[in-house]
Formats: structure tokens, C-alpha cells, sequence
């Protein structure tokens, strides 16, 4: 499980995967190295409003002048990948779209957001 | 003209072993190769390409980009993405793309002959016709209200393009990457062409204007003039003296004088008159936006709705919000999918504006439009 993002962390371009759950919270969080100290900046970040905005979207796109989200649903709560503007996002989608049979695996059993917790970190 | 299939690949040795053992299929295909998306793109834009193969994954332009890339500026000519990366939902993903086939590498070439055979028989599926009267036929098409798509090739010039018909009305031509009415202009000037017909149209919205008439007259008036000037100038130049230098200050005064009137004459290619220019309009980012989608999507399964919505303004703030956290600078758009519900643009104008757009409609022609 520890190598759940690795693909999408792989992928050129790519900062970092956030993970959040239905209720808004922050349960996955994950940065390249060059990224790390992103993991500071968000620290302060409502999450549970931003959850409640995304209420009914399967699948997001947001394009800054510098940067891009890529967000999508998953059965127990919300993918957000942080990338640079020139990143694949076809690629970064392809990879989001695989990890989603095994993200509902973990809401069936354990739960995501204490197994990612007690895996990743 | 043979067809020609572009193939794309970072992998140099795969490629010279693909050209290499697809030359035994010379009399279906030629083949061309690039070794990057930025490559590919070049040489659609300058030759008459029929088919893409494609690699998924390369460094820089990946085969998704690419093919999005060709999905929006050529979407008539397919792309079969290859590739070793197979993951259960690759080619799902692959295929909602927008591919028209899918490889897993390692295959043979005569599988991959196979369906660029199989694409190139549906591309001629309603025939060829060889050395025939372009405009006699053109006039039998709009007659017919023919919906199709004409791989047009020139013998003379060596040269192909294509025209796409909807109920009749010319709605597009392309040669390589020059598209519209200069294109259609050059393809009807052609007099010895042969045709391959497809019962197919990919442009639903038209971007060609005037009907089939009144450009085809143009195209006629334009050929029998450079015709006129090509003999006029044929004959000057049998009754030239030419020297063997110039005088010097003379020739280059007479150089410069007579620059912008031949400027003006080799500006356009030979069989295009000067198209009416369009007045300039200050369009609006959404109005623009609209415009771009529309092209992008046709007008039957595009932009339903432009609408400001103020319940939008809260994402649209802690989104701006987290990419200034991250240093992404300013928040130009939002694409939504929302299902069955639509898909939608968000635009952080002075009113949150909002466009929405068919649920039908490919997310990457969307995304392309906007990006």
C-alpha cells in the first residue's frame, strides 16, 4: 500500500496527491521530493469547505496561469492531484482512473483514511 | 496517392524496425515517422497524413496530449495508440479518449498493418474514383445532400487534401494544417484528381462560408486567371533578355519598386483569391471561450447554456485560494463533470460565469479548447 501513488507521484510534472475524505478531512498527503515543503503550506487549509463545494463533481480540472489540480471522486472521498502546467494530465488521469478499484477496495474494508495513515507515513 | 501512416515513437529502434517491416505493405501504405508528439504535430501540419500510430507513453507530449492535440486540430484523421504501459483500464481510457485502436506492445507488424488497413478501407468505403471533374462531382454531392468526407489528391502537384460535406454544404477542407476556405480554394483549383469517398463527416458546425456555388465559382475564376498569368508569364519569359548581372542601382531600384505588387501577387497560393476580411470585434474571455468550444464541438452536442451563477463563487474562491498556496498564479478556469447532470466551465469573471455543455460532449475537446 505504501506505493499506492507511486505511479502518479512518477509522472513528470506531478507536486503531490492529496486525499480527502467525504467529511473533509485530510487523511493523504503526499509530495515529490522537490515538494515536501508543500506539505507545510496546507497545513491551514479548510478542507471541509472545499469538500462541501465539490458536492456532485465526478471529475474536476482547475487551470491556473502556472499550475493545475486535477480532482476526481472516488466512492469514499476526493483524489486531488497537484501538477505543473505542462504535466500529462491524460497520464496523471489514466492513473487516478486505476487507483479507483483499490481506493473502494479500502473503503469496503478497513476504511482509506486509517490504512493510508498507518501505510504511508 | 498512397496513403501515409505517421508513426510515433520515442523508441528509435521500434520505429526503423516498424518502417522496416512494414515496407512490405508499400502498396496500401507508406509509412513516416517522428520521434516526439512535437515532431508528429510538425508534420501534420505539412503533409497529407491519413493515419497516427502513437506510443502512450513519451517524454514531453505523451500519446494522450498528442492525441488530443489531433483530436482538435485534425479530428478526421484516426490515432491507434500503442503501447507496453497495459493496465486493466488502459484501454477504456484510451478508447473515451478518443483512439480510434488500440495496440499492446509486443505485437506484429502485420497486426498492426491489420488495422491501419482496416481504418483505411473505412476511409474509401464509399469508393474511389480516379481522374475525375472535381466540381462536376462536387455538384452531384451537394445535389445529393451527401453527408461525406473527400480525400482529394492532386496528380499534378503531387499534393492531397480533404473536403468535408454535410447535407450537401461544404463545411470544411484542410491541407496538412491550413483549414477553411483558403484550403477548400486550392483543393477545387486541382484539375486532375482522384477521390476516395467516406460516408462520414466529423465537423458538425461550418466553417467554411458562402455554399458550394459560389466557391466553387470563385475557385474556377481564380484557376483560369493563374492559368492566364502562368501562360502570360511563361511567354515573358521566352522573350527575356537576361543578363548576366544586373546593373548594379537599377536592377535594385526596379527590385524594390516592383516588390509590393509581387508581393502581393505571391502572397496568397496560386488559387486562392483574396478572402474577405472580417471586422475586427473585441469578444469577451466567455464570448471567446463560447466561440472556441463551439468550433471545438459543433454546434449540436456543444455549449448549452451561458449563465452567470453566483453558486459557483464559493469554489471559485477556495480554489483560487489553494493555488495561491501553491504558486500557481491566477485561476483561469474551472472544468466540472457532473455526470449526467452536464459538464461545465467556470470562469472567475466580475460574475462567476458559468457555461455549460453537453454531457456527450469529449472532456478532451472541452479541455483542449481551453487549455
Amino acid at each position: 500500500m505504501a506505493d499506492i501513488f507511486k505511479d502518479v507521484l512518477g509522472i513528470e510534472g506531478v507536486h503531490g496527491v492529496l486525499f480527502l475524505t467525504e467529511e473533509g478531512v485530510l487523511s493523504v498527503s503526499q509530495f515529490t521530493t522537490d515538494y515536501q515543503s508543500d506539505e507545510e503550506k496546507i497545513k491551514g487549509v479548510d478542507w471541509s469547505s472545499m469538500v462541501g463545494e465539490l458536492s456532485g463533481i465526478a471529475e474536476a480540472e482547475i487551470m491556473f496561469d502556472e499550475g493545475r489540480f486535477y480532482i476526481r471522486k472516488t466512492n469514499s472521498g476526493y483524489l486531488m492531484v497537484i501538477l505543473e502546467d505542462h504535466a500529462p494530465v491524460s497520464m496523471v488521469r489514466l492513473n487516478c482512473e486505476v487507483l479507483l478499484p483499490v481506493l473502494d477496495k479500502q473503503k469496503a474494508g478497513k476504511g482509506i483514511s486509517q490504512l493510508l495513515r498507518k501505510k504511508i507515513f | 496517392m498512397v496513403p501515409k501512416v505517421l508513426i510515433v515513437d520515442d523508441d528509435q529502434s521500434w520505429l526503423s524496425l516498424m518502417q522496416k517491416e512494414l515496407a512490405s505493405y508499400a502498396k496500401d501504405f507508406t509509412i513516416r515517422t517522428a520521434d516526439s508528439g512535437d515532431s508528429a504535430l510538425a508534420i501534420l501540419k505539412q503533409e497529407h497524413i491519413m493515419v497516427v500510430v502513437s506510443d502512450l507513453r513519451m517524454p514531453g507530449m505523451d500519446g494522450f496530449d498528442l492525441l488530443s492535440r489531433i483530436l482538435s486540430a485534425y479530428p478526421d484523421i484516426p490515432v491507434i495508440i500503442v503501447t507496453a504501459y497495459d493496465r486493466p483500464k488502459t484501454k477504456d481510457v484510451v478508447f473515451r479518449s478518443g483512439a480510434a485502436g488500440y495496440l499492446t506492445k509486443p505485437f506484429s507488424s502485420d497486426i498492426l498493418a491489420g488495422e491501419v488497413n482496416k481504418i483505411l478501407r473505412k476511409k474509401s468505403a464509399g469508393g474511389n474514383l480516379h481522374n475525375v471533374s472535381l466540381e462536376t462531382f462536387l455538384q452531384l454531392v451537394e445535389m445529393e445532400q451527401q453527408t461525406c468526407t473527400l480525400q482529394v489528391s492532386n496528380k499534378a502537384g503531387n499534393t492531397a487534401g480533404v473536403l468535408f460535406f454535410r447535407e450537401g454544404d461544404i463545411v470544411n477542407a484542410r491541407i496538412g494544417g491550413r483549414q477553411g476556405k483558403a484550403a477548400a480554394y486550392e483543393i477545387l483549383s486541382w484539375s486532375s484528381v482522384s477521390v476516395s469517398i467516406e460516408h462520414e463527416c466529423v465537423y458538425e458546425e461550418k466553417l467554411v462560408e458562402g455554399d458550394l456555388q459560389a466557391i466553387l465559382l470563385d475557385a474556377m475564376r481564380s484557376k483560369d486567371e493563374n492559368e492566364e498569368e502562368e501562360a502570360n508569364q511563361a511567354a515573358a519569359e521566352e522573350n527575356e533578355i537576361v543578363l548576366d548581372e544586373p546593373v548594379s542601382g537599377e536592377a535594385e531600384k526596379e527590385t524594390e519598386s516592383e516588390k509590393p505588387q509581387k508581393q502581393a501577387e505571391g502572397a496568397q497560393p496560386s488559387a486562392q483569391p483574396a478572402a474577405p476580411e472580417a471586422p475586427e470585434e473585441q469578444l469577451s474571455a466567455v464570448e471567446t471561450l463560447r466561440r472556441q468550444l463551439e468550433s471545438a464541438l459543433g454546434n449540436d452536442r456543444g455549449v448549452k447554456d451561458v449563465y452567470s451563477d453566483s453558486v459557483w463563487d464559493q469554489i471559485v474562491s477556495d480554489l483560487s485560494d489553494l493555488g495561491e498556496i501553491f504558486g500557481f498564479g491566477q485561476l483561469n478556469v474551472i472544468y466540472a463533470n457532473k455526470g449526467e447532470q452536464g459538464q461545465y466551465l467556470v470562469m472567475p469573471e466580475e460574475e462567476t460565469t458559468v457555461i455549460s455543455i453537453d454531457p456527450d460532449a469529449p472532456r478532451d475537446r472541452i479541455i483542449g479548447a481551453v487549455s
